[in-house]
């Protein structure tokens, strides 16, 4: 399914969502970016190719761009393996990108061989912040604040007290959170430390088997309600791989700041 | 909830909370790179980010977090850890809730500001299509949320509540 023709507002430019092996095809119902979404097409090499569209102009990161994308990657997958472009990614034009696969063959290759097969479980461990209450119950200082900022009020007693909640509150998510770590790591053949996210104590991707993935999902499921009062665990996935598509052509799987990468091989089962 | 497309084909299982801000640092930070192309330069992004998930670092979250633990009605039974109330209870957490939203609004609303200082129209284009964002993630959440009330209130509040109750 080639569609070369022009969309509405397209500028110079082709936007790549993804790298798949040759011969990968289409969604017949998925659109790209843009609005009304861009038609997609192949760009081959050899035995890679990339999934491409015209990119929009403007190009910016809408919730239907965001999720035309993310939706599209699902979709890919569905009939091979994938290697997820970051968002907004976009070749000067068509050759371009040929050079640029065929040059990256090698590796482009070696990691679709890797995700083959497997899909990315992102686990987050946010504070929980419905559980105040709880926190109140359980933390001495916490209830030792309150109880003197109930006897005297004031602006003083109350940010130490908001501060110590705070505090704990990330602390009792983060404890939880590396426990749930240790729990899913062994399900999983690889993790990475994910981006840091304002107010998330704990941040990690797990490439998962996708025979696997219902499995993994349960237990992190499990883990996240017998621990709700510590901890709000928010599961993810399956996804398309994003975390695990380091080919040493980029910069895909850099840590950023919060990334506690834990290393790649965990030994599956 | 209608989010959770990414799961269509993959596996049968639906994600039982994933939403787009639960996987939005990934399809922006994570995925490859590739360095000679050009990647859209994402302003808005940052803000995005920010007002997805709740910053804890400033005295006013600090006196927010105080004013929602202040108002826990906790007095009913102080030893005990397993009332209701404390742990389940509906109007204790719909308040912890409020609280938090609150903060991550207020802290969103600053790095905005703070971010559109520039002040052009493409930032409200950019608000246009968070707010529609946020209308659709959160289709429980009223739009325009009451004033905060003033951490000193913190007792009347709570004796407010524990009346409504």
């Amino acid at each position: 399914m080639r569609a070369e023709g022009p969309g509405t507002a397209e500028g110079p430019g082709l936007y790549v969502y993804a790298v798949v092996r040759a011969g990968t095809p289409l969604p017949r119902k998925s659109g790209g970016v843009g609005s009304p979404p861009a038609p997609l097409r192949t760009v081959g090499a050899g035995p890679v190719a990339a999934v491409a569209s015209a990119a929009p102009v403007p190009l910016r990161p809408r919730r239907r761009d965001l999720l035309a994308h993310q939706d599209l990657l699902t979709q890919l997958a569905v009939s091979g393996p994938v290697l997820p472009m970051r968002f907004g990614m976009v070749a000067p034009d068509e050759d371009a990108l040929r050079a640029q696969l065929a040059a990256a063959e090698a590796g482009h290759l070696a990691a679709l061989d890797r995700v083959a097969g497997h899909v990315e479980m992102n686990v987050k461990a946010l504070p929980a912040h419905d559980s105040l209450a709880a926190l109140v119950a359980g933390e001495a200082t916490v209830r030792r604040l309150r109880e003197a900022a109930r006897r005297r009020p004031g602006y003083e007693a109350d940010v130490r007290l908001g501060e110590a909640v705070a505090s704990a509150l990330a602390r009792r998510a983060g404890e939880a959170g590396r426990r749930a770590l240790r729990d899913l790591a062994p399900m999983a053949r690889a993790t990475a430390g994910g981006s840091e996210v304002p107010g998330c104590a704990l941040n990690v991707s797990f490439l998962v088997a996708q025979a696997d993935s219902d499995r993994f999902r349960a237990t992190a499921e499990r883990f996240a309600a017998a621990h709700r009062d510590h901890v709000d665990l928010r599961i993810a996935g399956p996804l398309p791989c994003y975390s695990f598509v380091g080919t040493g052509t980029g910069t895909g799987t850099g840590a950023g700041p919060g990334g506690r990468s834990a290393p790649a091989p965990v030994g599956g089962g | 909830m209608t989010t959770t497309t990414y799961v269509d084909g993959v596996a049968p299982c639906p994600p039982r909370s994933g939403t787009l801000y639960d996987v939005l640092e990934l399809i922006l930070d994570r995925g490859m790179v590739i360095d000679v192309f050009v990647r859209v330069s994402l302003v808005g992004i940052e803000i995005l980010k920010i007002d997805a998930r709740i910053v804890v670092a400033s005295v006013d979250t600090y006196l927010r977090f105080a004013e929602a633990c202040n108002r826990l009605d906790l007095e009913r039974d102080p030893s005990s850890s397993t009332v209701p109330e404390l742990f389940g209870g509906s109007a204790a957490r719909s308040i912890g809730k409020r609280k938090v939203r609150k903060a991550a609004e207020s802290v969103g609303d600053t790095v905005r500001k703070a971010v559109g200082a520039g002040g052009s129209d493409e930032d409200d284009e950019y608000d246009d299509e968070y707010d529609e964002a946020e209308a659709e993630e959160r289709p429980a959440r009223p739009k325009r949320r009451r004033a905060p009330v003033s951490s000193s209130s913190g007792g009347s509040a709570s004796r407010r509540r524990r009346a409504e109750a």
